[in-house]
Order: structure tokens, then sequence, then C-alpha cells
């Protein structure tokens, strides 16, 4: 037993946050506006290349062939740098359809040529239910999560209207419900299940991802910024809020990894683990976006700096694959492992 | 990253499960007095004749040599087996926890020879010697002074906060042997024998009727050099070892056995009626709100302790990182049994003692001692600051 990750996913690791650093620089993402497409194709096939695709998918189904520990981590990188893009539902996307037996979508999910949107089920009144789908501009796909079963649809055949969304790296549309009788490929079931678990793993990390993120940047900043003739940080007040963001950043980021290796595992409390993994990591990311932003005073409420950035993203993150009061339910109608 | 147990932590595993259903004891635990030091003893006892003291010390002084995953293996059995009692609620702690593992790190051959195996045997309580009235949070400030006079070292002052020292034959003491250097630097951790002449304890009172607790007064108490350890004027290093056992994995036991508590008040709020008066506790939205907060916090807890045992199993010794999980534990605890007197109603209004079977006002009247002892959360926030982060210090 050991939470802490291997030399290899060490690597793995500082692989990933080495390409986020070079080539993700958000503000010349924002300064794309007007085209929603938010990555270029360009940028997409790279992040392919680099197998971030098909990490934790088998080789023996067309993936690199590590696991869900491996993406985990990845995916807690994507939320560490705010990374926009649709990576969740492409790698689930390219699970879907590898699991069963799409072999060509899969190759496209996987060489970058076809990205997938993430389109989910909500009501904003009873009797309203529509979708919202998020990254649908230069999508090929649409990956639909209903409450019971998860289908691939070609993009095109969603009837949508774009959104004003709270976050504009992550651009939101509408649609009606669509006609699920003709998919590109789907899944019910358990199958359906799982596929929703690690997905919900996999935001959860970025969540986690987001915690940390927040707390290095409150904590640099502590160090660097002098008011009173001395470093903000060794205020009692700030040093102590700074303290309490790693500690939620430590408990979701230990929280997501138990989590995702019990899901790996096919463990009987992994389903129990899961859902309480996202709520803890939930709460941290909301929670360590917002104090991130008061640490660093009025250059925090800029558009300039970042901080906006991680607020937005944990809000959207925290409603995606389930709200939290959904995941306080599932969790409340779990068995205790103990 | 994994989550496997290796075949000898499983088999130790089922090994555990097997001798707590036959050997733990069906009685409560004597809440004070003789009877409470006898029946903690015994339950030592118990453990070093089964060969479950000292899971993780060396097999050189009694212990069984084996990992820290192990020794959390052996706390998650016991909080599994549904004992009559918790387990940091012994006088047995001090020794298990701080004294011992003090000793293992910092002290002389003879020193472990002669102290540590009596620990694990059930043959002594130890008892803590840290604060004092003027020294609290300002630990390093504390002033009982220690003159060397020929190879004893004679004691005068007061500490404060001693749990079970009216029942404890030896205590972990921090005097100052040095008041000329500045403060970190002239202070003796040193093992004080309770029984020498000139020491006055007196009971103190707390909020939760818990009696173990006390001051003790030093009057002329002499001591044997021989019995500082880690060396003389060095006691602050040596005490911070101390408290690292403690806040790295001595709340271990306390941390499993938070999760089965969540789970026996989520039971309690499906069986008891709730703020409405006619549906079940569990049926009000803001109850199972966060009863599920609770549940997702306790594995977090459980997750961050795996995390920190992997981390000491890297570097072989407890890091400042304790100090988040201490930090985390503490506010926790507080916020389950805060929690626990909405869920039970009525019974809110019922005192009950602090251990044993349903029982929840007594443990939420104790609770208030787990964001204060062993360094308040103010204390664990500025070591996490400054140790874990880098922060500058003020």
């Amino acid at each position: 037993m050991d939470l802490l990750p291997t030399p290899e996913q060490d690597e793995i690791v500082a692989t990933v946050r080495a390409q986020l650093e070079s080539d993700f620089d958000l503000h010349g993402l924002a300064r794309s506006d007007g085209a929603s497409r938010v990555i270029d194709p360009e940028l997409w096939v790279r992040c392919a290349e680099l197998g971030w695709f098909g990490l934790g998918l088998e080789e023996s189904l067309g993936g690199v062939g590590y696991g869900l520990a491996e993406e985990t981590l990845l995916f807690e990188q994507l939320g560490r740098h705010a990374t926009p893009g649709p990576f969740l539902a492409t790698v689930l996307g390219a699970r879907l359809a590898a699991e069963t037996g799409a072999a060509d979508v899969t190759a496209a999910i996987l060489d970058g040529s076809a990205p997938v949107a993430l389109a989910e089920v909500e009501a904003a009144a009873p009797g309203d239910a529509h979708l919202r789908i998020s990254d649908l501009d230069g999508a090929a796909y649409a990956l639909v999560v209903t409450a019971d079963r998860i289908v691939l649809l070609d993009a095109a055949a969603l009837d949508a209207a774009p959104l004003e969304s709270l976050d504009l790296l992550v651009p939101l549309s509408t649609s009606p419900l669509p006609d699920l009788s003709d998919p590109v490929a789907t899944l019910a079931g358990d199958a359906s299940d799982r596929l929703r678990l690690r997905g919900t793993v996999l935001v959860g990390a970025q969540l986690a991802g987001i915690a940390t993120g927040t707390a290095e940047q409150s904590v640099a900043y502590a160090v660097d910024r002098e008011q009173f003739g001395v470093p903000i940080g060794s205020f009692q007040a700030v040093k102590h809020r700074c303290a309490d963001m790693a500690v939620r950043a430590e408990a979701a980021t230990s929280s997501i990894r138990l989590a995702a290796l019990a899901l790996a595992g096919r463990r009987p409390e992994a389903g129990f683990l899961v859902e309480a993994a996202r709520v803890v990591a939930t709460d941290a990311a909301v929670a360590n976006s917002q104090t991130n932003v008061f640490n660093h005073g009025g250059i925090g409420f800029t558009w300039e700096h970042t901080a906006h950035r991680y607020v937005t993203r944990a809000q959207i993150l925290s409603r995606t694959l389930g709200d939290r009061h959904a995941h306080l339910a599932a969790l409340l109608e779990e068995t205790a492992p103990c | 990253m994994n989550l496997d147990l290796t075949d000898e932590e499983l088999s130790f595993r089922d090994e555990a499960r097997t001798w707590l259903r036959e050997h733990l004891p069906n009685e409560a635990r004597p809440p004070e007095g003789p009877e409470m030091r006898a029946f903690d003893l015994a339950w030592q006892r118990t453990l070093h004749d089964g060969g479950w003291a000292g899971i993780n010390w060396p097999v050189e002084y009694g212990g069984r040599g084996l990992s820290d995953i192990q020794q959390m293996i052996w706390y998650e059995e016991f909080a599994l087996a549904d004992p009559p009692f918790t387990l940091n609620n012994s006088c047995t702690f001090v020794g298990n926890n701080h004294g011992g593992p003090t000793l293992i790190a910092c002290g002389t051959e003879d020193q472990k020879e002669q102290l540590l195996p009596p620990i694990l045997r059930g043959e002594v309580v130890w008892c803590q010697g840290f604060s004092e009235p003027g020294a609290g949070s300002d630990l390093a400030s504390l002033s009982t002074r220690a003159e060397l006079d020929g190879d004893e070292l004679v004691v005068t002052g007061q500490k404060t906060w001693t749990s079970y020292a009216h029942v404890a034959d030896l205590q972990e003491l921090l005097v100052r042997t040095n008041p000329d250097a500045p403060k970190h630097k002239g202070i003796s951790w040193v093992v004080c024998d309770m029984n020498s002449p000139g020491i006055d304890i007196r009971p103190i009172q707390t909020m939760s009727h818990v009696t173990d607790f006390c001051e003790v007064f030093y009057d002329e108490v002499r001591i044997p050099v021989t019995n500082v350890v880690g060396g003389i004027d060095n006691g602050w290093r040596t005490a911070m070892s101390t408290l690292s056992f403690e806040r790295g994995t001595g709340f271990m036991a306390d941390q499993v056995e938070l999760a089965t508590t969540v789970e026996r008040l989520i039971s309690e709020a499906r069986s008891r009626t709730g703020p409405d008066g006619v549906r079940p506790a569990i049926a009000d939205d803001e109850i199972a709100r966060r009863l599920a907060t609770a549940r997702a916090e306790v594995a977090a807890l459980r997750a961050m302790t795996v995390a920190g045992v992997s981390r000491n199993a890297r570097t072989g010794m407890p890091g400042p990182e304790g100090s988040m999980i201490r930090l985390f534990h503490g506010e926790l605890h507080q916020r389950v049994y805060q929690l626990a007197l909405e869920v039970i109603g009525p019974e809110a209004l019922r005192l009950t003692p602090v251990d044993g079977e349903g029982v929840w006002t007594g443990p939420y009247l104790q609770s208030f001692a787990y964001t204060i002892g062993g360094g308040t959360t103010d204390i664990q926030r500025n070591i996490v600051g400054e140790r874990v982060l880098g922060l500058p210090r003020a």
C-alpha cells in the first residue's frame, strides 16, 4: 500500500507539466475569442501524440496501457494549470468507443482528429430537461450522459445554441434532448456506471488540481509580496489561510488517488470512495479558488491575473457529472466500508 | 501508487482480526482511579502476551519490528471489532505513543533496554510534563528549572495539563537546565519518577467531567542525570521528536475510530425522530447533507493517513506534514460531535460519560480538547505554513 507516485509516475507528471507550461498560455487561448474553439487543432494533435487521450486505456484497446492512476495524475495537472479543452469527454469517449468495439472511432479520437464534447442533461424548471454541452465547436462527437446510459453521438446531430459561459475558456451551448436511437456507440447498465465513476474520479482529479494550484499560487504570492516592510506570508492571518488551503489540497488529492486505485482495482468500496473523494475535492477547489483571489488583493480581482480562471473552472467542474448535492446523496446511499 | 496489501500484511490482518475476536474485553473501562489504571495495564499486558504491543517498535526492545502500515491495519481491525473502549483514552497512551518512540529515536542503549520493555509489558504508566502555566503555545519559554548537583538534577517548578499524573509511574519532563542560553537551547528532556519526594499532584476539573487532568508541582525533586534523554540542554530537539510522533502516527487510532463513529451516527439518524418530530432525522435535508459530508471527510482523513504512512515509509521519520493530518483531524472530530448533538434530539441534553457504548454528549464536551492538546490548531497552522509551505516566520 503506497499512495505516493512511483518514479515512473513522477516522470509522467513532469512531462505533462512541462507541456502545459510551454504550450498552454491561458491568456493566449483567451485572446482567440470570437472563435469558440479554445484549443486549436494542431495543439490538440500534439496532446494526442503525447498519448494523453488513451493514457489509461488498455493497449489491447488501442491505448497507451497505463491505468486510472496515471490518468488521475494527468487530470490533476490539467486542473492545477486551469487547462481548458475537451479532455474529459475525449478520454471517456475513447474508452466508450473502444469498449463497444468501434475501432475507427477510437482511433480518430485518440489521434486528435476527433475531439469529443461533453453533453449532460440539466433542467432549469420541472419538465424543462435539455442538454448542457461544453466544447461543442470543433468537436466530432458528443458524449451524452443521461441517468441510465452514456452515448456517443455525432456532434452534428445536436441542434445546439450557444450560451454565455461563466468560464470563457469552457464554451457552453444548449440543445433539446436528442434522439438517442441511432448512436455511434452506447453503454448502459454496469458498464455505463463504471464509466461514469471513472469520469467522476477524473473531474475530482481536476478539482484537486485546482485546490493544489491555487494553494501554490497563494503561497508564492505570500512569500513574494511585501507590505509593512515584510512578506505578507509572515502574518498569521495570511499564513493560516495558506495552511488551510494546503490541508484542503492534501485532503482532496489523497482522497482522489485512493478512490482511483480502489476503482481501478474493482474493490467493493470503490463507489463509496469515489463519491466521498468527489465531495472533498469539490469543496477544496471551490474554497481554495475563492480564498486565492482574496489572498492576492486587488491584483487577484483583475482579468489579467489567472486567479479568476480557477474560480470559474471550479464552479463548472463542481457541476460536471453531477453537482455537490447529487454526490452527497449518492454517498449517503452507499454502504460504508467499515 | 497501489492499495495492495502484501501477503505478509494480509496474513497479519487476518491474524489480528481473529485474535481481537477472541481477546477483546467485554466489560466497559472504569472511568477513573486505580481501577482504570489496572484495566488499562491489564489490556496492555494482554496485547503484549498476544504479540500486539509495539507493532512498529524494533524487535530488540520487545516490539515486532513491523511497518507503520501494519500498525495502521491493527488500528483499523481494532476499530472494526466494535471495542467497548477507545484506544487513545488510555493511561498507556503517553508510554506507547510519546515516551517510547522518543526513547527509540533519541535514547541511549541503557535507557532503551531499561525503559522500553516495561511499557510494552504493561508494567508502567507514563505521563507528560511539557506545558506550564506560563508556557503553552510558547512551549520553549518554560521555566521549571533543573540545577545540576553532583550526578543529580534538582527540579523546582510547575507543570500543567498532565493527564493521568495521579496514576503515573514515570513522566517525560521538560526542564530548563541552562537559564542563560537562548530559550530553545537551555532545555532538557528528562525521565522523572513520579514517586520521588517533592512531587505534589493536584487534580484539575475539566468541562467534560474527566478526572484524569492534573497539575504537578516540583519542590527540589532529585532526578539522576542519567535520566536525561538526547543530551543535556538538547531537550528541545528531543521534544520536537516526541511531538512529531504524536502528530505523525500517535492519533492514527483516533483517526480510524472516527470513521466508525460517523457510521454509528448515521445509524442513530435513521432510527431517531428528526427535527420535524415525525420523520427520522436522516430525512432532514440539512442533517443528511452534513452526515454525508462527514462521511466524505472521514474518508479523506483515512486517505491522508495512508498518504502520511507512505511518506514516512520513504523518509523513515514523521515530517511536519503530520501537522496537516492533525489539524484536519482535530477540527473534523469536533464537527462530528457537534453534528451528533443535532442528530440525537432531546438526548443532547442528557450528560453521558466520554467513553462507552452509544454515548454522544460526553465525547462532545471532550471534543474541545482536540483543537487544543498537543499544540493548538493555531500552532499546527504555523507549522504547516512555515515548515511545510516555507512561509517566513513572524
